[in-house]
């Protein structure tokens, strides 16, 4: 890393940290700080993206996402969330997750893992019920754990030195799993995230969701540091991924708590995120590195309106009954259908993209279990589209004497979020060539050659160097699957 | 780019255009006259259609069967690529043409027929996207491209059924109607997939990649499933009924035109695959003919005129089906262009249909003889009485979908969240909803 990048990391972490300060004791303003703060590290997480070597750009790509995704939730934020306590959680939750994305060292890593939960243990955020307190900190133990783990093996902690290694064994990768799993909230470790966004801070809660730290994990961590235990094991852990897209997507059906069922679906399209990291295929890894944009744009955009409806409508909104508020807020329905359309693969955004490459690459790695991909986007759509006709359609209530459709600052927002799931669908080549770049370098990392074996067995099963499978190179096998051989 | 492929990029970009224009700015505040709508509808559609005409015109002159623009890859990655290829040949021109003319009728039917209506922006601006993807499915030079407008037909199709949102009823009938697209799309993706992964390329304007062995059948049946889904075909027909709630107009273009024959396009640009299947071949023509005469049955047991319409639209995509199986390529796309011309036209007649009927009944002095009933003489008392409740729970397939699909989903679904909420007194202390009923994916059935 050049002193210019270094200086400009330090600065594109450390002004949201040091804005959460003043944010927090001055209400009056406090919108003025995040939205000042947020833009500075939008800016330079852009100068950063444009001078970025190819081998770091995943980095600087999620920073400007994560970055853009703070300021449109500043900017939708509802006046009356816009607490200085909240701006404050948000600014430090902004800080930690570059943190966490630029980290090269484990230990930094570590810490800027733990930092992004702390808000969400402290009152502001905090979700009512146990289960989320819980998954963060079993998360944060899991890599600590494993990061002890490397660090009494002897192992120096920077990311780069350890590539290839696997370090500390099987044991510190299965607490990286472990890690992932209840970051990510991979079933059976997937209630917090639904008890977290019902019962907590929504808009927060959705950030903290939206930064996959999970799929970090993988992509950053696990995948160059284990190649050849993630080629072993990694099915396994795409099966987990796979069922848990579909088990959610099944639980979602029958959910009738809005913010419940926006986890779910959330979920449950992120779990795809990390079935196509792991499909080893780079149509998959492309898909997933552009689904973590969707997702994170649509997520976002749907449980900001979700607030705003619930600022606006009241707090007892439920997918039990319809409330025909498209009459009273056209625009805000527009915007939700959009974005849940978008969510899960309407033709002309860019998930469409994502999925068409997702599913590819998922169903050549896995041509039984990738089935369940298709099937659980399709349940996702019914369940996005029935929250959104009853919340939208229906007989208008007229219960509210005070109807606002999405005032300026929302619509303005909220229209740049969808012009990007929208543009990016229809000219996708630019998002493709980025992320079909990061894929190469996650593909390089796990063709990295081996050092050093899990175990001192010389026969361990993975001698054979892995390899990224391209759709030629497993044909062989969906061949034999289809023609009934 | 020659000056037909640029004619040809014109038409299948036109609608989409108006749509994205007019709808960003009302997104952004701007709402537009119903007297500028009108007239930019019928502005666009009456160019499309000279474009077509001018295409039509120029492949007769040239003799050569189709106009191809390529516009390379949209995105690839690796040896994947998804290929941006329009495509306007004997098999998609009928269709282009009766799209943009139908949609121009449609919409100035509609300007009379929905005037001051609370919906007038959104009815046009989901016509638009409509003929959107009409259009695109039927210039799509590949699969991929295909599966593009396939979706947005879809979901306006859905959104328009939704469109008096006032009542619950078309709001759970669109819902519904949404998940079975949904679940029939299945096929399709995975059919798309599959031809990707066999041969490299899911393109047809150069002429349908070859398969040998088992490989054309699976693909023509993952392509029947969203052909059958897309068409109402049997097991599916339940939607089509529930599909009538939406504003006459747009009953008549989706079902009786151009949505219910989309399927049979499919099946039609797939034909070279399917003639090298017998399976797949013999699945079309029984599920064609099944539907065929389920359509009859149910129709004759059908009270009102939009959902006896929709039952004889069936039909006739039924026959329409046989006939791609049993490989009239020709007389189906004609078959096509006749139902779909009639049909739009009774549809559109329908909510005037009692004067029509007083019409005829008067210049026949007052003797109207009931016709139709031969068929239903044919049988014993016993059996028509039989017959007669079976098509008035219309073959019970939506029951037979329900007992057996949904309501073990749904249950599966409870029990997942039974789980969920173990360890915890009250899994919300906020919100406690009910568990959603049957009716929420079911729907509150037909009319």
């Amino acid at each position: 890393m050049t002193g210019h990048a270094f200086i400009f990391r330090v600065l594109v972490i450390g002004v949201p940290w040091l804005a959460a300060i003043p944010a927090a004791f001055t209400r009056k303003h406090s919108r003025v700080i995040g939205f000042i703060a947020s833009s500075v590290s939008v800016v330079l997480s852009a100068v950063l993206l444009r001078y970025a070597a190819s081998s770091t750009s995943l980095d600087e790509a999620l920073m400007l996402l994560f970055s853009c995704l703070t300021l449109g939730a500043i900017l939708v934020l509802p006046r009356r969330d816009c607490t200085s306590g909240t701006i404050a959680g948000i600014l430090f939750l902004l800080g930690s997750t570059l943190l966490a994305y630029s980290a090269e060292h484990l230990a930094v890593l570590l810490i800027a893992w733990i930092l992004t939960t702390v808000p969400f243990f402290a009152k502001v955020f905090a979700a009512r019920t146990w289960r989320p307190r819980i998954g963060l900190m079993i998360s944060s133990i899991a890599l600590a754990g494993a990061t002890g783990l490397i660090a009494a093996n002897g192992y120096h902690l920077s990311i780069d030195s350890l590539k290839g290694e696997s370090p500390g064994g099987m044991a510190v990768f299965l607490l990286l799993l472990l890690a992932v799993v209840f970051r990510k909230g991979i079933c059976p470790a997937h209630a917090w995230v639904a008890d977290a966004a019902d019962g907590g801070h929504v808009i927060p809660t959705a950030l903290l969701l939206n930064g996959h730290l999970g799929a970090l994990l993988v992509a950053k961590l696990i995948v160059p540091l284990f190649p050849h235990t993630a080629h072993d094991l990694f099915p396994m852990l795409s099966y987990l991924a796979l069922t848990t897209a579909l088990y959610i997507a099944i639980r979602s059906l029958t959910e009738n708590s809005p913010r419940r069922l926006l986890a779910f679906v959330g979920l449950s399209q992120s779990a795809c995120i990390l079935a196509g990291l792991e499909s080893e295929t780079a149509e998959g890894i492309t898909g997933a590195l552009l689904h973590w944009v969707v997702v994170t744009i649509s997520t976002m955009g749907l449980f900001g309106i979700l607030r705003l409806l619930e600022v606006r409508f009241g707090e007892n909104l439920t997918a039990g009954k319809h409330f025909g508020l498209a009459e009273h807020a056209p625009r805000l329905a527009v915007f939700f259908a959009v974005f849940g359309l978008a969510l899960v693969g309407l033709p002309g955004t860019l998930s469409f993209c994502s999925q068409d490459l997702l599913i590819h690459g998922t169903l050549a790695s896995h041509p039984q279990t990738g089935l369940l991909l298709p099937i659980a986007i399709a349940m996702n759509a019914v369940s996005v589209f029935r929250l959104f006709t009853r919340l939208f359609l229906g007989k208008r209530r007229t219960g509210f004497t005070i109807m606002a459709d999405a005032l300026p600052r929302e619509r303005w927002i909220l229209t740049a979020g969808v012009l990007l799931v929208v543009l990016g669908g229809l000219f996708p080549n630019a998002f493709v060539a980025v992320q079909s770049a990061q894929a190469e370098i996650i593909d390089q990392a796990n063709d990295t050659p081996p050092r050093r074996y899990l175990t001192a067995d010389p026969d361990f099963p993975s001698l054979s160097p892995p390899r990224l499978r391209t759709m030629s190179g497993i044909r062989s096998g969906f061949d034999g699957a289809a023609s009934g051989n | 780019m020659s000056a037909y492929e640029a004619i040809l990029v014109f038409v299948v970009s036109a609608p989409g255009l108006v749509f994205g224009i007019f709808g960003l700015l009302w997104l952004l505040g701007w709402v537009p006259v119903e007297r500028v709508l009108s007239a930019v509808t019928a502005g666009t559609y009456s160019v499309c259609t000279v474009a077509l005409v001018v295409i039509l015109w120029g492949l007769g002159a040239s003799g050569s069967s189709s106009v191809v623009v390529t516009f390379g890859n949209w995105f690839a990655v690796h040896d994947y690529h998804f290929p941006l290829v329009l495509m306007v040949d004997r098999v998609s021109l009928p269709f282009l043409v009766m799209t943009v003319i139908l949609s121009g009728l449609i919409g100035r039917f509609s300007a009379t027929y929905l005037h001051r209506e609370r919906g007038f922006l959104r009815f046009f601006l989901l016509l638009h996207l409509f003929a959107f993807g009409s259009v695109l499915a039927f210039a799509a030079g590949s699969l991929d491209l295909l599966v593009g407008g396939w979706e947005i037909v879809g979901i306006t199709s859905v959104l328009l059924i939704g469109f008096f949102q006032q009542r619950p009823s078309p709001v759970e009938n669109g819902l519904r109607v949404f998940a079975v697209y949904r679940a029939c799309d299945i096929g399709l993706t995975v059919a798309v997939f599959a031809m990707h992964h066999w041969t490299g390329t899911a393109l047809f304007a150069d002429g349908l990649p070859k398969l040998a062995g088992t490989r054309p059948a699976i693909a023509c049946l993952l392509l029947l499933l969203a052909a059958a889904g897309k068409a109402a075909q049997v097991p599916f027909s339940g939607w089509l009924p529930r599909a009538m709630e939406g504003p006459t107009p747009s009953s008549a273009i989706f079902y009786g035109a151009i949505s219910i024959h989309a399927g049979a396009y499919l099946l039609l640009r797939v034909q070279p695959m399917l003639t090298a299947s017998r399976l797949a071949s013999i699945a079309v023509v029984f599920i064609g003919f099944i539907t065929a005469i389920y359509g009859t049955i149910t129709g004759r047991a059908s009270a009102d005129a939009k959902t006896s319409l929709a039952y004889a639209s069936l039909t006739q995509v039924g026959i329409v089906f046989v006939e791609i199986g049993i490989g009239w390529k020709s007389i189906a796309i004609a078959h096509i262009l006749g139902h779909a011309t009639v049909r739009t036209l009774q549809f559109l007649r329908a909510p005037s249909m009692l004067h029509d009927y007083h019409t005829i009944h008067s210049a026949a002095g007052g003797d109207l003889s009931p016709t139709g009933k031969h068929l239903e003489d044919l049988f014993p008392e016993r059996l028509q009485l039989w017959i007669y409740r079976w098509a008035l729970d219309r073959g019970h397939l939506d029951t037979i979908i329900d007992r057996w699909l949904i309501q073990p989903l749904m249950n599966l679904s409870r029990l997942l969240a039974r789980l969920d909420g173990l360890g915890l007194q009250q899994v919300s202390t906020r919100r406690q909803a009910p568990a959603v009923s049957m009716r929420s994916i079911a729907g509150q059935g037909g009319k």
